[in-house]
């Protein structure tokens, strides 16, 4: 059988995976952005697990709440993404310097 | 089945075990991909691969109606917006990774220890089989989405008008930032205005002197 | 199937105020499509009077005993009622301020208006939110909102660039709080705040973990870390602030005015909600992490404010520290901490109003006033308003009699009844240099030449608020005994 540590240790490495991604891209944001999705599917599979043994329905629920976040959030971002690329024609991380300080 | 195999416990990997591994392997993979990729375009593609793994995942762990929603919702419509962006906007790929091989040893080497660490508290000692059994399976007459549905509009109601507002802040949001008024220098047709049109609006009757007589004067 | 067979109906009533803000927001967005750029004020009035009716039906429903509602995920008790009222007057102040402003750069459209009242909306649901669902989706309201608010101003760049970044940083915090919250449903098997509570009242440091939970003390404090991370990046302490200068540069200023002052009220409950209600039992742990954030969020704050030139950048640093004081409130875990780290917040958001407020009102259509030098001379300008900016200057540093004084007093109490003596004093040196920038403005205004004389123009009631508003910070010195008596009342009532 499988055990729930499985599920959880798979979501630690996910977790893990796109926070690498993350603090390691200097460049595209769009990248950027989808390492936030891994991130949700990372707690996504920890929810849905703990619901399955322990045979609470909440974290299900919890998750179905959070793709509905997730996808108004993605549009958000992606609308952002849009209007800041407008003005200053790159979606490069380096490039978003005009606020120093 | 169950008990069968908890009871004795043998090396042996249940088909069930196999499955795991197979998605939990192409899972990581992609995840590594989407973040490694060159081609914003193919982060997306292994994006959308890591959902639709996620999902069989979530199939063995009996949350159906998440797993189809995830493929439905998220691989249909969030990851094609995702795509759509992608495509529109005109990025400069070779300037993408300049500068990423040399953070990645050393990022991926933090992100391994941190990973380990983790797994180490999320390991078999707290959440192992002994632990934490596996549930029974539920009979065939089960529907995940009628349990689902059950809670969700009663005591869920609340969260449910919540999640509710803010679609609508995603609505308002996403247009008032993107959509572009026409402005004076488009040039557009009206129908309605085409229909209506009189003779009046188009044609102006100029009276003017004849060739010759404008020569004269 | 253990389904619910039988519905019962939910007590709607207590949920009255956010029924009505909903239903307002929906309504002004219809109303709103209809109008035509100079019958804008119509929008504007029924924003307001949207508030106004919230506090009132508050106000109505206002009960000393705490209730629980919609199956235990709403929560109506006298220290949300408080948090509300407060929130709908910093908001009203906000609309006030920045409504010429938003004329002037042609932002005075429906959608900042809708925008910000469902943000509002955000709020309410955080400071009532008594399971980490409702917790989690009003603060993903209250962000989101934000987020598009910041980037409302689509033709600048600095205002896009600003909001991808609170964008990207928000994102990654809500992440980090989620995957907090999953360690924590996990190891209690419950959502609900009460229940949680019941599960970390098992948590005993350094034995064995309790049989009914699955890696219990270790997973705890795992959890936590997570949820404090995610809390420190949404409060903006060091080291998870980086976000708060560049947002608070970018953004247009009455953005940056609103996301300046109410949401910290929110922040503030969720706070409450989190770690007082929820884990009040694993405060000995969450305590040292608080006192880490404290001590750097004080110290950067005031040092690195110290070299900016751009004022709105200053107050963004200024918040970081003042964050920096409000957990040391907290961090005593006590119900006076609590009602002290409350008096704070309020008299924060109120001065970080006013402040924004005065930088709104030195701004004129194509001028940003958002320069140190453009505070130079104001005296000579302006007697009144250079008095109000001193009024409000002084609160911030913390100079008697005005109200900042008061709250670093009690929050100082509160770090020194806990033991901490060390960090009080660390606070009290952090605040001395703190003081030097606040009063580096006052010697621009009154000791310095004017660049320009320039009037002073501002509708009239946007002046007698912003009046009404710092010679509150001073009335509020005076006689801080009400405020701080309501604020230890309430706090512990939840």
């Amino acid at each position: 059988m499988i055990a729930l540590s499985d599920y959880l240790i798979l979501g630690a490495v996910l977790f893990c995976i796109s926070m690498a991604g993350i603090f390691l891209n200097r460049k595209n944001v769009i990248v950027l952005l989808m390492a936030i999705e891994l991130m949700l599917l990372a707690v996504n599979m920890n929810f849905i697990a703990f619901s399955h043994y322990s045979g609470d329905i909440a974290g299900q629920i919890f998750v179905f709440f959070i793709l509905t976040v997730a996808a108004a959030e993605s549009a958000i971002g992606l609308a952002i993404l849009v209007v800041l690329f407008r003005n200053i024609r790159a979606i490069n991380v380096e490039d978003m310097d005009k606020l120093k300080g | 089945m169950h008990g069968y195999m908890h009871v004795t416990n043998n090396r042996i990997m249940s088909a069930e075990q196999i499955i795991f591994y197979i998605f939990a392997s192409i899972l990581t993979l992609s995840a590594l991909g989407v973040i490694t990729a060159r081609n914003p375009v193919h982060a997306v593609l292994l994006l959308v691969l890591a959902f639709f793994t996620s999902a069989a995942l979530w199939l063995l762990l009996e949350a159906e109606f998440l797993a189809i929603t995830l493929v439905l919702v998220y691989v249909g419509a969030v990851m094609v917006l995702f795509l759509f962006v992608v495509m529109m906007l005109d990025i400069n790929i070779t300037r993408m990774r300049e500068g990423f091989a040399r953070y990645l040893p050393l990022g991926m080497l933090v992100a391994l220890v941190i990973a380990f660490e983790m797994a180490l508290v999320l390991g078999p000692q707290h959440f192992g089989l002994e632990r934490v059994p596996a549930p029974m399976r539920h009979t065939a007459g089960y529907s995940n989405t009628a349990e689902l549905g059950s809670v969700l509009y009663t005591v869920y109601l609340y969260p449910f008008e919540i999640a509710a507002a803010i679609l609508l802040v995603a609505i308002v949001a996403a247009i008032a930032l993107t959509l572009r008024k026409r402005t004076q220098n488009t040039r557009y047709q009206n129908p309605g205005e085409q229909v209506l049109v009189r003779r009046e609006d188009r044609v102006r009757i100029v009276k003017m002197l004849s060739e010759q007589e404008g020569k004269r004067s | 199937m253990n389904a619910v067979t039988h519905f019962v109906t939910p007590d709607f009533l207590p949920a009255a105020p956010e029924m009505f803000v909903l239903g307002m927001a929906c309504l002004i967005l219809v109303v709103d499509a209809y109008l035509s750029q100079n019958q804008r004020w119509i929008t504007y009035t029924l924003s307001q009077l949207t508030l106004l009716g919230a506090a009132l039906l508050t106000l109505m429903l206002h009960q000393t005993e705490p209730s629980l509602t919609f199956n235990d995920s709403f929560i109506r008790d006298a220290m949300g009622g408080v948090l509300k009222l407060f929130i709908y007057l910093v908001t009203g102040l906000v609309f006030i301020y920045s409504r010429e402003y938003l004329k002037s750069r042609d932002l005075y459209r429906g959608e900042y208006f809708v925008l910000a009242l469902l943000a509002v909306l955000g709020m309410m649901v955080l400071v009532s939110a008594h399971s980490l669902l409702t917790l989690y989706l009003g603060l993903e309201l209250l962000s989101l909102s934000l987020y598009s608010m910041v980037a409302l101003q689509r033709d600048s760049a600095v205002a896009s660039e600003a909001a991808m970044k609170y964008f990207v940083l928000g994102a990654i915090a809500s992440g980090m709080l989620l995957y907090g919250m999953s360690i924590l449903y996990g190891v209690t098997g419950s959502l609900d705040l009460a229940s949680i509570s019941r599960g970390a009242a098992l948590f005993t440091p350094g034995e064995a973990m309790p049989a009914e939970m699955p890696g219990g003390n270790t997973l705890f404090i795992f959890g936590l870390v997570f949820v404090i991370i995610g809390i420190a990046f949404k409060l903006g302490a060091v080291p998870f602030h980086m976000w708060i200068p560049d947002v608070y540069h970018g953004a247009p200023t009455a953005v940056t005015l609103f996301l300046g002052s109410a949401p910290k009220i929110a922040a503030f409950a969720m706070l409450m909600r989190l770690l007082a209600e929820g884990l009040g039992a694993l405060h000995g742990e969450w305590q040292t992490m608080l006192i880490i954030l404290s001590v750097l969020s004080m110290a950067a704050g005031n040092l690195i404010a110290i070299a900016q030139g751009n004022i709105k950048r200053m107050l963004a640093y200024s918040t970081i520290a003042h964050v920096g004081f409000l957990l040391l409130g907290i961090l005593n875990g006590t119900l006076s901490g609590y009602g002290a780290a409350m008096f704070y917040t309020l008299v924060y958001t109120l001065m970080s109003a006013g402040g924004f407020g005065m930088i709104l009102l030195l701004s004129r259509a194509g001028f940003e006033a958002d320069r140190l030098e453009d505070f130079k001379g104001l005296n000579q300008r302006s007697p009144w308003y250079a008095f109000m900016m001193l009024l409000l200057m002084f609160s911030m540093a913390g100079v008697p009699p005005t109200v900042g004084f008061f709250a670093k007093l009690v929050v100082l109490q509160a770090a020194v009844e806990a033991g901490l003596v060390w960090l009080a004093a660390f606070a009290v040196l952090m605040s001395v240099i703190g003081a030097y920038y606040y009063l580096r403005i006052i010697k621009l205004m009154y000791f310095d030449k004017a660049g320009h004389d320039a009037p002073l123009v501002a509708p009239r009631d946007m002046r007698i608020a912003l009046s009404l508003n710092s010679l509150g910070m001073l009335a509020l010195g005076l006689f801080p005994g009400a405020l701080l008596a309501l604020c230890s009342r309430v706090v512990g009532t939840g």
